[in-house]
């Protein structure tokens, strides 16, 4: 185990209004962790990924990547970035796969995976390119370069985000709830991709309510509630031998 | 009727024509590179920023085309200082004081055409943008900008025909557009009847092309939408 951690969150709070949804929330992940985080809807879960890369903006608490610490000031309510430049390149390694997959319809498939490494970091074309077709060979898909994403089915938009992420090289990859707008047939695939990603060894944090992909795969396990981290471990602990009555609860009404 | 007075006045109101196209085109032209700092201006999220397109959004849109154009042909040869400067060339020219007047009140309404498109672009594709790390200034000209020019394209398309009939106010300050061409023929001939209703067939066949030129466009412009989501499966 390395000794600086890729990723480390410390007591993150959000709140909206007057309701707290994250009531401090801490959490390490070093390289080559895959950490499933579960929960009943409402515990936060998507809340506290989507506060990683500031697509919301935390109301207290610490972010650092990579041993270094994201500059952040206090806003109206929230913490705003204190330095874009630093937030675009930390997001630059930080991938972000999306439940509702979120492609440019405008764009065909290829341009949807080039763009990033193309124009955000200014990557050769060629290299850009032919990494852009293994990577659509590697989620299967590689028939569909020139089609729009709205002839794909939603498995399919999803691994095309997939490849969209895998194509910046990321060194950590956020799953916000990856399979949940997917029709049940579709899910499979998209595990599948995400499997072949765990066993490359790829530093992932996923939102899910996929709980045997989450017992397979992951490295570690943490159960959200209300808020606050209600029990974590390795997923023989929390789904063997669960401490918590709340985290007993759930996993007993999913199985 | 006599329709031979049309026949014998249409060179003079293809002239016309002529006129009232270039003042069309220009103003949507100019108009339409102004609309977009606007817009962007008007989804800033600093307060001061948005503050000063919105008044000059709420002036254009809320005052008549006429008393603008009144405004700049009248209003402006009132100061010395306008006189003095080296705009008099342009301003004391009726058909610049049209193109000011059409372009800045259709810079106003574009602009809130453009707001409209790019805040109609789904918040997850925004966000999509955001994750890779783009900076601001790339995610607008790279994706939200492209995005957007498919939306604004029906209702942009609109603007301009309303442009070219709002245009018929130019012959209120002496030029010789369409409109203007048709009340001098009238005034000689005594033909109002013939007269305009060859004057609104040409109006009629430039808006024709104008929507043909644009469903061509959004045609190219939104094919990525696909025919599957329209058409229905053949079941054979």
């Amino acid at each position: 185990m390395a000794t600086t951690p890729a990723l480390e969150l410390i007591n993150i709070h959000k709140t909206f209004g007057d309701v707290e949804v994250l009531k401090g929330i801490s959490l390490k992940a070093y390289d080559g962790d895959v950490i499933s985080i579960l929960g009943s809807s409402g515990s936060g879960k998507s809340t506290f990924l989507r506060c990683i890369n500031l697509l919301e903006n935390p109301t207290q608490g610490q972010m650092i990547f990579n041993g270094s610490e994201l500059d952040l000031v206090r806003g109206d309510v929230d913490l705003v970035p204190n330095n874009m430049k630093q937030l675009t390149q930390m997001r630059q390694k930080i991938g972000f796969v999306f439940q509702s997959f979120n492609l440019w319809p405008h764009m065909t498939i290829l341009q949807n995976i080039v763009e990033g490494p193309l124009h955000v970091l200014k990557r050769p074309k060629h290299e850009v390119m032919a990494y852009a077709e293994h990577l659509l060979e590697k989620v299967g898909i590689a028939e569909k370069k020139h089609m729009y994403p709205n002839q794909l089915s939603g498995g399919q938009q999803q691994r095309v985000a997939i490849a969209r992420t895998l194509a910046m090289d990321p060194q950590v990859i956020l799953f916000d709830e990856p399979t949940s707008a997917l029709d049940p047939e579709l899910v499979g695939e998209v595990l599948g991709v995400m499997r072949n990603l765990a066993d490359e060894g790829r530093t992932m944090l996923i939102v899910t309510h996929e709980m045997n992909f989450a017992r397979e795969v992951s490295s570690d396990v943490v159960f959200l509630h209300q808020g606050k981290v209600e029990e974590k471990g390795t997923p023989e602990e929390v789904f063997g031998s669960p401490k918590s009555e709340r985290c007993k609860a759930f996993i007993s009404s999913v199985f | 009727m006599d329709f031979s007075v049309v026949i014998e006045y249409f060179p003079r109101l293809l002239s016309g024509a002529w006129v009232t196209l270039q003042l069309v085109l220009l103003s949507v032209v100019l108009g339409g590179i102004f609309a977009l700092p606007i817009a962007l201006a008007r989804i800033s999220p600093v307060a001061w920023v948005r503050a000063i397109p919105f008044g000059y959004i709420f002036f254009f849109r809320g005052t008549p085309l006429l008393v603008q154009i009144f405004l700049v042909y009248y209003g402006a040869s009132q100061f010395e200082a306008v006189k003095n400067s080296i705009f008099w060339p342009i301003l004391k020219e009726p058909f610049w004081c049209a193109i000011i007047a059409f372009t800045l009140n259709t810079s106003a309404y574009t602009a809130e055409i453009f707001r409209g498109a790019i805040q109609a672009i789904p918040k997850g594709e925004v966000e999509a943008c955001k994750v890779l790390g783009m900076t601001k200034v790339q995610m607008y000209r790279r994706i939200l900008l492209p995005r957007a020019f498919g939306i604004v394209l029906p209702s942009y398309g609109n603007e301009i025909i309303l442009m070219l009939k709002g245009s018929a106010l130019a012959s209120t300050i002496t030029i010789l557009d369409l409109t203007g061409m048709a009340r001098t023929i009238i005034a000689r001939t005594y033909t109002p009847i013939e007269i305009f209703l060859a004057a609104g067939a040409i109006y009629l066949l430039i808006s024709m092309l104008v929507i043909f030129l644009f469903r061509q466009i959004e045609l190219r412009q939104n094919r990525y939408l696909g025919t599957q989501s329209i058409q229905l499966e053949d079941k054979s």
